[in-house]
């Protein structure tokens, strides 16, 4: 079905119409990126407690598991002390993919994944923390800035040009497994001994999506590699049409083998483990921080 | 092939089916046909004695799957698609032929 609309690059936004999308939103989310900021700043810190580690020959604490193994080897094994470590330096790649699907555009979504992705970009790029890599995604997959270049007011206009909502296809799939590669290709590149990189990707989209069996299995494999996935529902709200009431009638199987008809929370079979629903730009930065903070402590405690 | 989907906003303009509450679009697949639709309608209405019905979308009854309607009218999955449901009306010479 590719023939049914021109290429959505047709209607995508000039550099003029750009500039001013990004002015308009660059001062609407002002304010609301400066608490952000403060709010990032202390989640994405690297955990000052420090930890006692290691087997050294003089040191601060003994190492209880050592001492057995220093007896019986007749006190030659005797690296047997801890020292108190450096907290490692911690680094950031956050990818920020947005859906440049058509509903999105039916829907107001549009406007305020707009909204998000200007706040969430300004902000990470004022922590300076990583590097920031913003894609957009519909029928296909696409780079709108790449890990490694600089944000600024310029990288955002360019980023916006790439935004026009008309794409007729939501492969988030496609979405995830390129996510992996991009992220594979971004850690190789920035290998550093020293560092403790971190990789987090935000999705912003209204959440439909199709092949969920698929994207459970790949969300599956980016935890195991250490990717962490985020995905953020715009929710336009638009009364009786929010994403919290929509329902799915499913057919299948039912408890004796007959085949029936059920009607399901669309939500219930969301493939995504970390997801939040926002429907104002306003409720975003209190809500993500919060559920970041949340996040993160589970993967360092699961680590 | 993976399954694919599309919202639908159910509508009747007779009030002795129509539904007690607006459902809001209600994600289907797009392999479903009238009957399935039907049986969805039916099910919605909490129906006792279920109805068959049938389905107009754009004034043209659906005749074939949501999936092959939507190609054909080069209609794409990211829109909320309106469907409105009237009764069935069953052919005389099927009732009679047996
Ligand atoms: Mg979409």
């Amino acid at each position: 079905s590719t023939h049914l609309e021109p290429s959505y690059k047709v209607s995508n936004p000039s550099a003029e119409e750009a500039r001013l999308l990004w002015s308009h939103y660059d001062i609407q989310t002002r304010d609301l990126s400066f608490a952000f900021t403060e709010q990032l700043r202390l989640i994405l810190a690297p955990t000052l407690a420090t930890k006692m580690r290691g087997d050294f020959r003089t040191g601060k604490r003994l190492n209880i598991k050592r001492i057995i193994p220093y007896i019986a080897s007749q006190y030659k094994r005797d690296k047997i002390w801890m020292r108190r470590s450096i907290p490692s330096k911690r680094n950031y790649q956050i990818m920020l993919a947005v859906d440049d699907s058509k509903s999105m555009g039916e829907s107001g979504s549009g406007q305020l994944a707009l909204e998000t992705l200007t706040l969430v970009s300004k902000s990470l790029s004022m922590l300076e923390v990583g590097e920031i890599c913003v894609v957009g995604f519909g029928n296909d997959f696409h780079v709108a800035h790449d890990f490694g270049k600089p944000f600024s007011s310029e990288a955002g206009v360019q980023i916006f040009q790439h935004f026009s909502f008309q794409q007729t296809k939501t492969n988030v799939r496609k979405l995830i497994a390129e996510s992996i590669l991009l992220f594979h290709e971004a850690r190789r590149r920035t290998f550093n001994a020293g560092i403790d990189l971190w990789q987090l990707e935000l999705i912003i989209s209204d959440g439909i999506c199709e092949d969920r069996e698929t994207i459970r299995r790949l969300v599956r494999q980016a935890q195991e590699e250490r990717i962490m996935i985020v995905f953020v529902i715009v929710d336009a709200l638009v009364k009786g049409e929010s994403i919290l009431d929509m329902r799915e009638a499913v057919y299948g199987p039912d408890a004796i083998g007959e085949i029936g008809l059920k009607m399901k929370r669309y939500l219930d079979e969301f493939p995504f483990p970390y997801y939040l629903v926002v429907g104002n730009v306003r409720e975003l930065p209190g809500v993500l921080a919060q559920a970041l903070r949340q996040w993160f402590t589970e993967v360092v405690d699961s680590g | 092939m993976a399954e694919s989907q599309i919202r639908i906003q159910l509508s009747t303009r007779y009030p002795d089916i129509s539904l007690r509450e607006n459902p809001g679009p209600i994600v289907v697949n797009t392999s479903l046909r009238r009957y399935a639709l039907s049986t969805l309608v039916n099910t919605l209405l909490e129906s006792e004695k279920p109805v068959p019905f049938e389905f107009l979308i754009n004034g043209t009854f659906l005749r074939t799957s949501l999936d092959e309607y939507l190609t054909a009218n080069g209609i794409s999955s990211e829109t909320t698609l309106a469907v409105e449901y009237v009764r069935a009306i069953i052919p005389p010479l099927y009732l009679a032929s047996f």
